[in-house]
């Protein structure tokens, strides 16, 4: 036994009983191993083997002796043993107990010796073994919780002891714990300015939307496109919001959106824009309808003149309507914040902005560089607010700033955000968080609106005031204009769904504080049902036709004094709500007062889905654009109408169900959404590399070459390929046959990327496929691009009906399924992907980069005689990187670095096997389309159980090349069936092909 | 609450020669309440002997003994206790028997029985004294001072014991033994 494990029990033992007895040695080895099992035993002073032993006699002794001179043989016997090692049977000299010990009992010795036994008993019983904590000597029923915490909760007599040992655990503590940093009182920390500070801090980063603390409460926040954003509210809402998408309405908070304001002469500025855009595919910002600014168009910006290949990323758009006082045009650009950073310098470049104008430096803004916010400066002094504030203003001179940021805070108030042009006179300004764009999704959002929203009340006060309404009511045009605005939005309320109008419709419309009209309770935005005057019918088919009179489109939002008026003239909270405490009658509603807010506000129509047959302008709704700093007080009393709120997860499953590609996550063309697709592809392995490798999917058995990422240009070089070589045996090709040729191909392909390399690149050159970075060469093709060829392809692949004419809009321009047809066609899109919906015919839920694959004869065999068959099944792979992975594990195991090196096999290996991850196809990839037993058509972008069709659905690209040389080998009743595998499955499933227009 | 349980049992040997207690040593005690419970119980009864079985102190003047059982079968063990008529040790054979005075869950309530028995047999002892000789009886007193004077900070923890005992103690009749003179 080692001597701190003697000590310890020793000291255990200090209090307990002594064992009266003689025990051998070797026997009290064993004793004190068991006793090491024990819990708090009596006997077990006798362990330490002589000395230990000695202390019980000598104690014994000490009991018993003080009679000894009344019996000398009993001193004789308990004197303790000189000799190291006490064995009973070796005493010698005295020859044994049995003749020292008296015969007979004497009273005194029998008392002495259960008063010894007695004194010891209570010694053992009464006190504490050091181990135990103080109140196990209290009874249970005085036990109390966290004693050993608070030793208040112990009694009196106990705490000292208590104390004493709380202290040493502390100090036990203390040691090993690190100082914490002493931060301020949690009071103090959630005191208005210093918690405002805080927040000013912790936007520095990234940009706050104004709902962001709302939802900071709510949902899980990401940091993404430098905005902090909602992704999905932290309770489960899937269901409800798909409910309230399709049924009521959804609210979404897209003040992200950047929007960028081009001002300047109307020809001019077209001549600019019809460089980033081409007619072929569809309205451009010329397009009369828009350009009128009755309607919100959408257009698919490209790199100047580079149209098709360079697109940038999909753009809406909004002209401020011609008012007849004003010649320069203003022009509104809508982009994804992923998109700015390319957007911003073409536009510039077009329109030959080079000079930045110095942001305006407000007089006040000079003396504080460091001020966040030059935005929003203190208003203008005016009677009207109270004494205190001004005071507070003046305090604030001298500290630092404690205000909340209304706008972009990570922007340097320095940088510019407007350049004007001395050849052209367009003025380029940013307005990225100037205005706050909520969208709401749904058939009843109008209803929502129109519950949420009151026109403003003119107000006919006389003298001037610093706010700009009554300054506006003054002038009768502007009063005429407000009426009719008013009677329109009157009339909006009354339609069935938002669905119903034409789409991108704007209103633009000037509303009260729409804090005065907040409801108690929540309640549910019902439809207005009262359709029973002659005139509202007209006037509903009226605007339901014709949209919104132009001239109903105009509103003060334009104009950014006005807004800058109404943001710095907003009412706070406090201050509302002291007026409602003053209110005669409590609980009664606040009258609009002139120095309540009026904010222009414009309402623009989002059209739900366009394309396709079925559920026609599903998940249509209205965007609402305001001045900045109102955002808080129109986002709750829309939630107060029992609106679902909805985060970025949401969006894409919007824009899923209306079979639109969704940015940046299906543009894998742009700059952006290739930017995308590698951090997720990062992301994806990330998560991937975390599983322990064993039960990780093994990608290659399932032959899927890439499961996170699409190599898109890859499959449009390889389907180049196989059609031009595979166009004159054309006929009779064997898909088995056309595997092998593929193998074939793809080695020429390889040869031809050394060639490629060297000889410079041109629009066809293939670009290097190892570099991580290439360009993509291949063009997409989506409902914004060609219209017309698209039409062409999507009555291509319907099936025929029986009476062999097909079905659908594209019959009257289709042109017969035909061999010419098909090389013109492929002539004209070389190096194309177009974007399609997939419908699965059975059972299964599509995933992201599962494969669309062309069925083989025999599928489709199957498949006709028995539609509800599930699909073939793909052979397992083979994994021959396993071995490889698991010979250099040995190896370095075994060998060391330099022999490894010294490996022929190693040496020859393209890959060295440290970048080898267990599972995947390493770099470059084989040929994709013919890896596995079907061909390789595209891939799927996003998948999913689409709650509106009812069934597994997914959006993705296929190459054109490919499905035309799929179509064609089909049999006309079965034209347009594929196959689609997940990623993590060997099944193939029957899936049928839309090309919506 | 979550611990292993085991029962203890006060017994003490009774022997018809006094000098034999000094003879003993725990070992062989527990030896032979091993081997009297393989007698009577056969080798499931040695088998369960085996499990937690300990003696936990021995008082060679006072032939006190304590034995710890595992709970879930100190009956039976206990069963085979009345059989043991002699323990060998150390090739003497000693005649005895052993009487139990108390079962109790923890060893702190066999500690505080053992402190009443002994208080109160000595408290018997003192009038029954029937001897001229002061010499013994003013020893006896003495002896009582001595285990009584415990001061009064023990006496208060002393009930508090008390009122714990019924949670802990497994209370048994009792086998009492009259005072051997």
């Amino acid at each position: 036994m080692s001597a701190a494990k003697a000590k310890m029990r020793e000291k255990k033992m200090r209090n307990q009983p002594a064992s009266v007895q003689y025990p051998s040695p070797s026997h009290v080895e064993s004793r004190a191993e068991n006793g090491g099992e024990g819990d708090d035993a009596g006997s077990r002073t006798t362990l330490s083997i002589s000395s230990g032993t000695s202390v019980t006699r000598a104690e014994l002794t000490r009991i018993l002796g003080g009679q000894s001179d009344a019996h000398p043989s009993w001193k004789r016997q308990q004197t303790p043993p000189v000799r190291h090692g006490w064995v009973r049977g070796h005493h010698n000299g005295d020859g044994g107990y049995d003749t020292e010990m008296p015969n007979h009992i004497t009273a005194g010795a029998f008392a002495r010796a259960r008063a010894a036994e007695v004194s010891a008993m209570l010694k053992a019983a009464t006190e504490l073994t050091c181990s135990s904590h103080v109140f196990r000597a209290l009874p249970k029923h005085m036990r109390r919780r966290a004693m050993s915490h608070n030793t208040k909760r112990l009694p009196r007599r106990l705490r000292n002891v208590a104390n004493r040992m709380r202290e040493k655990s502390l100090q036990a503590g203390l040691k090993k714990k690190k100082e914490l940093v002493k931060s301020k009182s949690r009071k103090a920390r959630r005191r208005h300015g210093n918690l405002l500070l805080e927040f000013n801090r912790r936007q520095r980063k990234n940009i706050w939307l104004e709902t962001h603390i709302w939802h900071a409460k709510r949902f899980h926040m990401v940091k993404k496109w430098g905005y902090c954003l909602g992704v999905r509210p932290t309770y489960k809402c899937y269901r409800p919001c798909y409910r309230a998408m399709s049924s009521h309405c959804l609210l979404q908070d897209l003040s992200y959106y950047c929007c960028i304001e081009l001002k300047g002469e109307e020809d001019k500025l077209l001549a600019a824009l019809t460089q980033l855009t081409c007619k072929e595919a569809g309205p451009t910002f010329a397009a009369a309808m828009f350009l009128s600014g009755a309607r919100q168009g959408s257009v698919t910006v490209y790199r100047a003149g580079q149209y098709p290949s360079d697109p940038l990323g999909p753009v809406t758009f909004l002209w401020r309507p011609q008012t007849p006082g004003l010649t320069p045009r203003q022009l509104w650009i809508w982009a994804h914040p992923a998109l700015k950073q390319d957007l911003l310098p073409e536009l510039q470049s077009v329109c030959q902005c080079s000079e930045a104008m110095a942001p305006p430096v407000e007089p006040e803004v000079s003396r504080a560089e460091a001020d966040p916010s030059p935005q929003a400066e203190p208003n203008p002094d005016n009677e009207l607010k109270a004494g205190a504030k001004r005071k507070r203003c003046c305090k604030d001179a001298g500290e630092p700033p404690a205000k909340r940021i209304l706008g972009d805070g990570t922007r340097l108030p320095t940088s510019p955000v407007t350049w004007r042009s001395s050849s052209t006179g367009i003025v380029i300004n940013d307005l990225t968080m100037e205005i706050v764009r909520y969208r709401l999704i749904g058939p009843q959002s109008h209803s929502v609106l129109a519950e949420t929203l009151e026109a403003a009340t003119v107000c006919d006060e006389l003298k001037s005031s610093p706010f700009w309404w009554p300054e506006h009511c003054k002038d009768r045009s502007n009063m005429k204009l407000h009426q009719q605005q008013t009677d329109v939005f009157n009339v909006l309320k009354g339609i069935y769904s938002s669905g119903e109008l034409p789409p991108g419709t704007v209103l633009g419309l000037t509303v009260d504080d729409p804090r005065l009209t907040l409801p108690r309770q929540k309640v549910k935005a019902a439809p207005c049902v009262n359709r029973d005057q002659v005139g509202d019918e007209e006037k509903r088919n009226q605007l339901m036709l014709k949209g919104v009179p132009l001239q109903c489109c105009q509103s003060f939002l334009w104009e950014q004094s006005v807004r800058e008026n109404v943001t710095d003239n907003k009412i706070s909270e406090q201050e509302l709500n002291r007026m409602r405490t003053e209110l005669l009658v409590p609980g009664s509603r606040l009258g609009p007062g002139p120095q309540q807010g009026r904010v222009p506000v414009l309402l623009v129509h989002q059209p739900g889905k366009q394309v396709g047959d079925e559920l026609g302008s599903w998940g249509s709704g209205w965007d609402l654009l305001l001045p900045k700093g109102w955002g808080m007080a129109f986002w709750v009393p829309l939630v107060y109408r029992g609106v679902r709120v909805a985060g970025l997860h949401m969006s894409l499953k919007h824009s899923q169900d209306k079979a639109a590609p969704h940015f940046p996550h299906d543009y894998p063309d742009c700059p952006a959404g290739s930017r995308f697709q590698e951090e997720q592809e990062a992301e994806f392995l990330e998560t991937f590399r975390r599983r322990p490798p064993a039960k990780r999917t093994n990608y290659i058995k399932h032959g899927c070459l890439a499961p996170f990422r699409c190599p898109w240009q890859q499959l449009a070089e390889e389907w180049e390929l196989l059609a031009t070589d595979g166009g004159a045996e054309r006929k009779g090709d064997g898909q088995t046959q056309k595997a092998r040729k593929s193998h074939e191909v793809m080695e020429e392909v390889t040869s031809q990327q050394t060639v490629a390399a060297a000889s410079p690149p041109s629009f066809t050159v293939l670009s290097f496929l190892g570099h991580k970075f290439h360009k993509l060469n291949c063009i997409f093709l989506s409902a914004h691009q060609n219209r017309k060829s698209l039409r062409l392809l999507s009555s291509w692949c319907r099936p025929l009906t029986c009476r062999g004419q097909r079905r659908g809009r594209g019959a009257a321009v289709a042109l017969p399924l035909s061999d010419s047809a098909v090389t013109s066609f492929h002539s004209a899109h070389k190096m194309s992907v177009v974007w399609v919906r997939l419908t699965l015919l059975s059972k299964g839920k599509p995933e992201a980069h599962a494969m669309v694959c062309a069925p083989t004869a025999e599928d489709l065999k199957l498949f006709g005689k028995s539609p509800e068959n599930c699909g073939p099944q793909e052979p397992p792979h083979k994994d021959h990187y396993k071995s490889r992975i698991n010979h250099k594990k040995k190896s370095s195991k075994t060998a060391t670095p330099s022999q490894v090196s010294d490996d022929p096999t190693a040496s020859t290996d393209p890959h060295s096997p440290s970048d080898l991850i267990l599972g995947l196809w390493p770099d470059p990839l084989p040929s994709v389309t013919s890896h596995c037993s079907r061909v390789t058509l595209g891939w799927v972008t996003q998948g999913d159980f689409s709650l509106s069709v009812g069934r597994g659905e997914a959006l993705g690209f296929v190459s054109v090349s490919g499905l035309l040389h799929t179509l064609l080998r089909q049999p006309p009743e079965l034209r347009g069936t594929l196959l689609l595998r997940n990623p993590t499955s060997l099944h193939y499933r029957f899936v049928r092909l839309n090309i919506d227009v | 609450m979550v611990r292993v349980k085991s029962r203890y049992l006060l017994c003490e040997i009774n022997v018809s020669d006094r000098r034999d207690l000094l003879k003993l040593d725990d070992r062989a005690v527990a030896g032979s309440v091993k081997a009297a419970v393989a007698r009577t119980h056969g080798d499931y009864g040695a088998a369960l002997c085996s499990i937690r079985f300990c003696v936990k102190y021995l008082n060679a003047h006072t032939g006190i003994v304590f034995l710890r059982f595992h709970k879930g079968f100190y009956k039976l063990l206990w069963s085979a206790l009345p059989f043991i008529t002699s323990i060998e040790c150390r090739g003497q054979i000693i005649p005895c028997f052993l009487n139990c005075l108390h079962v109790g869950g923890t060893i702190r309530t066999c500690q505080k029985f053992l402190i009443r028995y002994n208080t109160r047999q000595l408290h018997q002892m003192l009038p029954k004294y029937k001897n001229k000789g002061n010499e013994e009886k003013r020893k006896i007193q003495e002896a009582i001072l001595s285990c009584s004077l415990t001061g009064g900070g023990n006496k208060a923890l002393e009930d508090e014991l008390e009122s714990e005992e019924e949670d802990d103690e497994f209370i048994m009749p009792l086998y009492h033994s009259d005072l051997r003179h």
